[in-house]
C-alpha cells in the first residue's frame, strides 16, 4: 500500500488555476522528483501538501488517513514536514534551539514543570540536548550549535532546515529546492546528504529542485509539471528523452548533456 | 552538597534581599522616605508589568496594548475580595496576608480568564488583530468598570486595605522573573520564540501555534492580574480612570526601551523609566520634555532597546549548565559526562 496518495488536487487562485489534477502515489521509501520551469505550480503542490494552501478540490491521503482540511502542524505531527526554497528558519535562536523547536511536539514536560523546571524536566532537556547534538553531528554542524542561526553561511543553514525538519521525527520529507544557490561542490554534499538521510532515516522523499545534475542520479521516479498540469512522468532516462519536457524546460541543448 | 554551585544558583536571591535590607537601613537611618520606597514599589510592579508584556510582545511576536486592561481587572478583582468580600481592614492581623493571597489568585485568574475569553478569536489569525481586540478591550473594561455601581463607578473603589508592602512585591518581583526565566528555557519558550521568528515554519515543524500564543497571552494576562492586585493594595484607592489606554502604552514603551525580548530589558526598563520621572520633578513641568527626549535618544542610538536583547548571566540558562552536576546530587549518584564535547 502507498503512504501517499494524492489524488486529483487542484487549487485555484481567482480565476487562476495553479495545479491542475495533480496524482501522485508514493511508495514508502522513495525518491520523487517535482520538476518544471518557475511558476509551474511545484511549490504550490508542497504548501498543498503541507497543509498551508487548502486545496479546492482532490484528496490527499496519508497512510489512509484524509489530511485535506488539516492544518500545517496537523500535517507535521501525522509525519509530513517539508524544508522552505526561501529559508525559514527561527533566526534569532541558535542552532540547537531551531533544531529543538522542531521537537515541541514530541515534548512530554507539563507548564507547571517547566515553569518550575523540576529534576524531570531537566533531564528529558538534557536526553533532547543529547540527541540534538547527535543530530547535528550527522549534518556537520556540531560546532555551530551555539551560533545564532541567521549568523550561519547560506549552505550550512540549508543543512539546518534539513537537522530541524529530521527533528520532527517525520515518514514523508519534501524538500523545496534544496540546491537553490549552492555552487557545485556544495552541491554534491548535499545529494550525498540526501541519500544518506534517506536510508538513514528510512525516509520517503518528495524532492522539487531545477539542478538537473542533483535530481538524475538520486531520483527514483520523476513528475515534470508545467503551468499546473503534470506533462510527463517517469524514470529520469525517459525524462530526459522525453520531446515535451525538452520543449517545456530543459531547452533544446539539454539532449546533448549526459546525465 | 557543592558550594561553589549553591552560591552560583542562590546569588540572585541574595541580591534581593540584600535590597531589602539596605533599604530597611537606609529608611531607618533617616537617609530614605516613605516616598523612595513607594516608587522603588511602583518600580516593581512595573517590572511585573513589562516582563509579562514582553512575554506577548517580545517572546511570542503577538502586539498586545491592552495590557493595563488585565492590570485593571487584577486590581478590582483582588481588591473586591480584600474589600468587599473579607472586609480587609477589620480582620485579625493573621488572617491578612492569606486574604490578600487569595485577593491576588482572583485577580490573576480573572484576567486570565478574560485573556483566554479575547485571545481565542484573536489568536486563531495571523497578522495584528490582536493588537486591534486588546486595544479595544482594553477601553471596554474602562468603560464598564465607570458603569458599576457597588465598586464605585468611575468615582473609584476607596478603603481598599494596603496590604502591599516592599517585602511583598520584591518576593512577587522575583517571582515573576524566575518563574518567566524558566519558562522562556523550556520547550514552552522555544515554542513562542518559534512563532515569533517564523510562524509559518513553526506550523509547519508541528507546533500548534494557536494554542501556544494563548498559553503566552494568558500567562501574560495573569502577570499583569497580579500586579494589577499589588498595585491596588499599594495605592489603597483605584479608579478606573488610571488603567487608561495612556497606562497600556507606558509599558509598551518600558519594554521597547529596555528591549523587547529580553527579561533583564524589562527589569531596565521600567526601573529606569520610573525612577526617572522621580528624579526630573525638581524640572518640574519640564521633566515630561526631558523624559520625551530621553526616549527619543534611546530609541536612535540603542533602536534595540537599552540592553538590545541580551540577558544577565542569571537571567539565562545556557546549554551547558544541562550537563553539570544537579545542586542536590545523591550520594553515590553517577557523575555526569562532562560537558567538553558540547
Amino acid at each position: 500500500m502507498s503512504i501517499l496518495e494524492v489524488k486529483n488536487l487542484s487549487i485555484m487562485f481567482g480565476g487562476l488555476c495553479a495545479v491542475d489534477n495533480f496524482n501522485l502515489s508514493l511508495e514508502e521509501g522513495e525518491m520523487v522528483a517535482v520538476i518544471g520551469p518557475n511558476g509551474a505550480g511545484k511549490t504550490t503542490v508542497f504548501n498543498m501538501l503541507t497543509g498551508i494552501y487548502k486545496p479546492t478540490s482532490g484528496s490527499i491521503s496519508f497512510e489512509g488517513k484524509e489530511m485535506v482540511g488539516k492544518k500545517p502542524y496537523q500535517f507535521a505531527q501525522a509525519g509530513i514536514t517539508r524544508t522552505f526554497q526561501n529559508i525559514r528558519l527561527f533566526s534569532n535562536a541558535t542552532v540547537a534551539d531551531n533544531v529543538k523547536m522542531a521537537h515541541t511536539m514530541h515534548n512530554q514536560q507539563s507548564l507547571a514543570s517547566c515553569f518550575l523546571r523540576t529534576p524531570a524536566m531537566r533531564r528529558s532537556e538534557r536526553e533532547l540536548d543529547e540527541q540534538v547534538m547527535d543530530l547535528l553531528g550527522e549534518l556537520n554542524l556540531t560546532d555551530k550549535a551555539d551560533f545564532l542561526a541567521k549568523n550561519l553561511p547560506y549552505g550550512e543553514q540549508r543543512r539546518l532546515e534539513v537537522a530541524r525538519a529530521l527533528m520532527t521525527n517525520p515518514k514523508v520529507l519534501l524538500l523545496d529546492e534544496p540546491v537553490a544557490g549552492m555552487i557545485t561542490t556544495e552541491l554534491e554534499e548535499m545529494a550525498r546528504l540526501v541519500v544518506d538521510i534517506r536510508k538513514r532515516f528510512h525516509l520517503t522523499i518528495i524532492l522539487i529542485e531545477h539542478h538537473m545534475n542533483f535530481v538524475m542520479p538520486i531520483a527514483d521516479r520523476i513528475k515534470v509539471l508545467d503551468f499546473g498540469k503534470t506533462i510527463a512522468e517517469g524514470l529520469p532516462q525517459q525524462i530526459q528523452r522525453d520531446p515535451r519536457v525538452i520543449e517545456a524546460y530543459l531547452g533544446g541543448e539539454y539532449k546533448n548533456v549526459d546525465a | 552538597m557543592n558550594w561553589k554551585k549553591l552560591l552560583k544558583t542562590a546569588y540572585p536571591a541574595a541580591i534581593v534581599v540584600a535590597i531589602y535590607l539596605l533599604t530597611i537601613l537606609l529608611l531607618k537611618g533617616g537617609l530614605l522616605n516613605k516616598y523612595y520606597i513607594q516608587v522603588m514599589m511602583f518600580a516593581g510592579i512595573n517590572i511585573m508589568m513589562t516582563a509579562s508584556l514582553n512575554l506577548v510582545n517580545g517572546f511570542t511576536g503577538q502586539f498586545c496594548i491592552g495590557h493595563a486592561g488585565f492590570m485593571s481587572l487584577g486590581a478590582y478583582g483582588a481588591a473586591i475580595i480584600t474589600t468587599m468580600v473579607f472586609d480587609g481592614k477589620n480582620i485579625p492581623v493573621l488572617a491578612q496576608t492569606p486574604v490578600f493571597l487569595l485577593g491576588l489568585l482572583v485577580g490573576g485568574c480573572v484576567a486570565a480568564f478574560v485573556g483566554a475569553l479575547i485571545g481565542l478569536p484573536s489568536l486563531k489569525l495571523k497578522g495584528d488583530y490582536l493588537a486591534i481586540v486588546t486595544l479595544a478591550f482594553g477601553e471596554i473594561v474602562r468603560a464598564i468598570l465607570r458603569l458599576i455601581k457597588p465598586i464605585g463607578a468611575a468615582r473609584g473603589m476607596i478603603g481598599i486595605p494596603n496590604y502591599s508592602t516592599l517585602a511583598w512585591i520584591l518576593l512577587f518581583v522575583t517571582l515573576t522573573l524566575y518563574l518567566l526565566k524558566n519558562l522562556i528555557y523550556s520547550p514552552y519558550g522555544r515554542a513562542f520564540i518559534a512563532i515569533r521568528d517564523n510562524e509559518i515554519a513553526a506550523d509547519v515543524m508541528g507546533i500548534d501555534t494557536t494554542k501556544y500564543k494563548i498559553t503566552a497571552f494568558c500567562i501574560a494576562a495573569f502577570i499583569a492580574g497580579v500586579a494589577g492586585g499589588l498595585y491596588a493594595h499599594l495605592l489603597a484607592f483605584i479608579q478606573p480612570d488610571s488603567f487608561s489606554f495612556v497606562k497600556s502604552s507606558d509599558f509598551l514603551v518600558f519594554m521597547y526601551a529596555g528591549g523587547s525580548g529580553s527579561l533583564t530589558g524589562s527589569i531596565v526598563g521600567a526601573a529606569l523609566l520610573t525612577v526617572l520621572p522621580e528624579v526630573l520633578r525638581f524640572l518640574s513641568e519640564w521633566r515630561i520634555a526631558v523624559y520625551a527626549v530621553v526616549l527619543v535618544v534611546v530609541m536612535l542610538y540603542r533602536s534595540d532597546g537599552l540592553v538590545g536583547g541580551k540577558e544577565l548571566p542569571f537571567m539565562r540558562i545556557r546549554r551547558g549548565e544541562l550537563y553539570e552536576e544537579p545542586l542536590f546530587a545523591r550520594k553515590g549518584a553517577k557523575k555526569s559526562p562532562s560537558a567538553q564535547d558540547r
